[in-house]
């Protein structure tokens, strides 16, 4: 078994672990040792190929279709250098202070977490698309919000060079999405953190000390450390793997027994991909996919946004089968998209788990609250459809597989809550929070407001399993922010621990 | 070893051609690549998780015995699909699942090949936004 030291070790490099490598990076130049421990590859640019199925393999845990115990809800998360920065679409979004304060987490504020934001939405080169670079698919969706009378907004996103390849989800094959790959990590590692891919750790198997595999993998750029089982020592832990597979590490490494919130408070904005069909092909796939987002609807528990994807994901979204979907899913030139995200409560009995094997599993149940905003976000959004031109809309919880034109005064009717069941249409999720949550203290929550865990002063948290409650928008920029609190923290309290 | 036999293949392919019409049409190599994506997909799944679609396969061809007394496969057309609606909209949770599952699947073998994709409308290229204006 390899043996390695290092004064500070951090356990993922998405949006959270790329952003403390960076922050505390300069300390290398005093001769601190930092190592970041990636589970995932780092992809040679020649093997980002855009080809649904591969890329899912590669750069997702499962292919992006993780499901939950109860068989009800995919989860898509990503697992490679840059974590889910990797296979997100880049919009960057601030979070407001509503939530913050919904959240009452004591010494946590909403201006320190926008000043923080502030910084990495400068770091990583986010700014409005231009509108000759907008397609169909999101003009389409902006004027008929307009025309509703629809608070509708544009996404800022973190590119550089887009060239409109619409594969954002399957990682970039023009890297031009400013993610932690292609800012933060490159950054730590030319200040002289080590960042070390293929690279699971296993658990914590007491202070400071880690166990861990390298793994080969057929693809993707050789790990620094060779194949094998490792002992990793370090001053200071900071976990970052995500909101379930960190809750995951804790619990096998036993820190559940005193923090009974630990894998609890899991939320996930459970998303519906719905479609609508144009009578003539409308550029959809070609040119960025997620421009524009409708928030007219947050207090009635849902949020709308623009999507474009790819022909697998969309055809195992849709509802039935048969001659009605295969001549749907011939006509992906026509399809106007739109992703709907359930806003939804931080439950403990939505939880991350262990299995036998001491693998994540995801217990998650859908609120009735949930279920009544899903169902009324598809009414809103075949409203939307038909007002963007639509000739017929599919809705997954519709009473018959095509909602046409002439139908659209009966949406009351065509689309029900008896055809809404769990397990019966498609909801998946990307936006995976808590777990390891903020708080007070530790009956409630596993951290401080500074990511470190209750009781336990070399052991820190850094990603979106901090989140007390969801974040009510694309939450990469707040795990940004919140890791930037930490690596605050971890500088200043390093030494002593 | 393949996850599941040649009869169990046979029989998802003629439960393929239900859920997906135009699978029937395809050729040799796109058979082969329907056979091959799935088959790699069960291959990346527990044991555990291949026996529960294995065992479901069985209970999809066996199960219509019971309301028309013959199993799936030898069903007409549209009692093939009354079969598979009745389980996709009222069947107990467990099935529904069963099913969403083996359609998954299926819509991942077809619709997962890269090859088809000019036939779905669908072709993406790296400089989209050259493709925007006309």
């Amino acid at each position: 078994m390899g043996e390695r030291s290092f004064d500070i070790v951090i356990i993922g490099s998405g949006a959270g672990g790329g952003a403390v490598a960076k922050e505390l990076a300069p300390l290398c130049r005093d001769g601190v040792r930092i190592a970041v421990l990636e589970w995932g590859p780092k992809l040679a640019e020649h093997e980002y190929t855009g080809r649904e199925l591969e890329m899912a393999g590669k750069l997702y845990v499962d292919s992006g279709g993780v499901f939950t115990r109860q068989r009800t809800m995919t989860l898509a998360f990503g697992r490679a250098y840059g974590g889910s920065t990797v296979v997100y679409t880049g919009t960057s979004l601030m979070i407001p202070e509503r939530p913050v304060r919904r959240w009452g987490v004591p010494g946590l504020e909403w201006s320190d977490l926008r000043r923080r934001s502030l910084k990495y939405l400068r770091e990583n080169n986010v700014h409005l698309l231009e509108e000759e670079r907008l397609n169909d698919n999101n003009r389409l969706f902006f004027q008929a919000c307009t025309k509703l009378g629809l608070r509708v907004e544009q996404f800022p996103v973190n590119l550089k060079g887009c060239q409109g390849s619409g594969m954002c989800n399957l990682g970039c094959p023009n890297a031009a999405k400013q993610g932690t790959h292609r800012v933060q990590l490159p950054a730590a590692e030319a200040a002289g953190v080590e960042v070390i891919t293929n690279c699971k750790v296993q658990r914590i198997e007491g202070r400071g000390l880690l166990r861990a595999v390298v793994e080969k993998r057929p693809y993707g750029l050789p790990s620094l450390w060779e194949p094998g089982e490792y002992l990793i020592r370090a001053r200071v832990v900071v976990v970052a793997g995500g909101a379930v597979q960190s809750p995951a590490l804790l619990l096998r490494s036993g820190f559940g027994r005193h923090l009974p919130a630990l894998g609890r408070y899991f939320t996930a904005h459970p998303a519906l991909i719905l479609v609508g069909e144009h009578p003539r092909p409308i550029t959809n796939f070609y040119g960025h996919p997620k421009s524009f987002y409708c928030d007219h609807f947050a207090d009635r528990g849902f949020l709308l946004e623009t999507c474009m994807y790819f022909p697998f994901v969309t055809a195992k979204n849709l509802i039935g089968f048969g001659e009605e979907h295969a001549q749907l899913m011939h006509r992906m030139d026509r399809l106007q998209m739109i992703l709907v995200l359930a806003l939804d409560p931080a439950l403990p009995e939505n939880r991350v788990v262990l299995d036998r094997d001491g693998e994540p599993v995801v217990e998650y149940t859908f609120s009735e609250p949930v279920l009544d905003a899903l169902l009324e976000s598809m009414k809103v959004s075949a409203r939307i459809f038909f007002a963007a031109g639509c000739e017929r809309v599919h809705a997954p919880a519709g009473e018959k597989f095509f909602i046409e034109r002439t139908e659209q005064d009966r949406l009351d009717q065509l689309i029900t809550r008896r055809r809404l069941q769990p397990g019966r249409i498609s909801v998946a999720s990307a936006h995976l929070m808590g777990g390891c949550r903020m708080g007070a203290g530790p009956t409630d929550s596993v951290t401080d407001c500074w990511g470190q865990v209750h009781g336990v002063p070399w052991l820190f948290v850094a990603d979106s399993s901090l989140f007390p409650n969801c974040a009510e928008i694309n939450p990469y920029v707040t795990i940004m922010a919140f890791a930037d609190r930490v690596a605050e923290a971890v500088r200043s309290r390093w030494r002593e621990v | 070893m393949t996850p599941l036999s040649e009869r169990q293949w046979r029989f998802l392919l003629s439960l393929g051609q239900r859920l997906v019409p135009p699978l029937k049409d395809l050729d040799e190599e796109g058979l082969a690549r329907f056979r091959t994506i799935i088959a790699a997909a069960l291959a990346e799944r527990p044991a555990a998780v291949q026996r529960q679609i294995r065992l479901f396969l069985a209970l999809l061809r066996l199960a219509p015995l019971l309301r028309w007394a013959a199993t799936f496969d030898r069903l007409s057309a549209p009692c093939q699909d009354r079969f598979l609606r009745w389980l996709q909209d009222d069947a107990p949770g467990r099935l529904r699942q069963g099913l969403w599952g083996v359609k998954t699947m299926v819509f991942m073998g077809y619709y997962g090949q890269a090859e088809l994709a000019p036939q779905l409308g669908y072709t993406p290229c790296r400089t989209g936004n050259e493709m925007l204006h006309g």
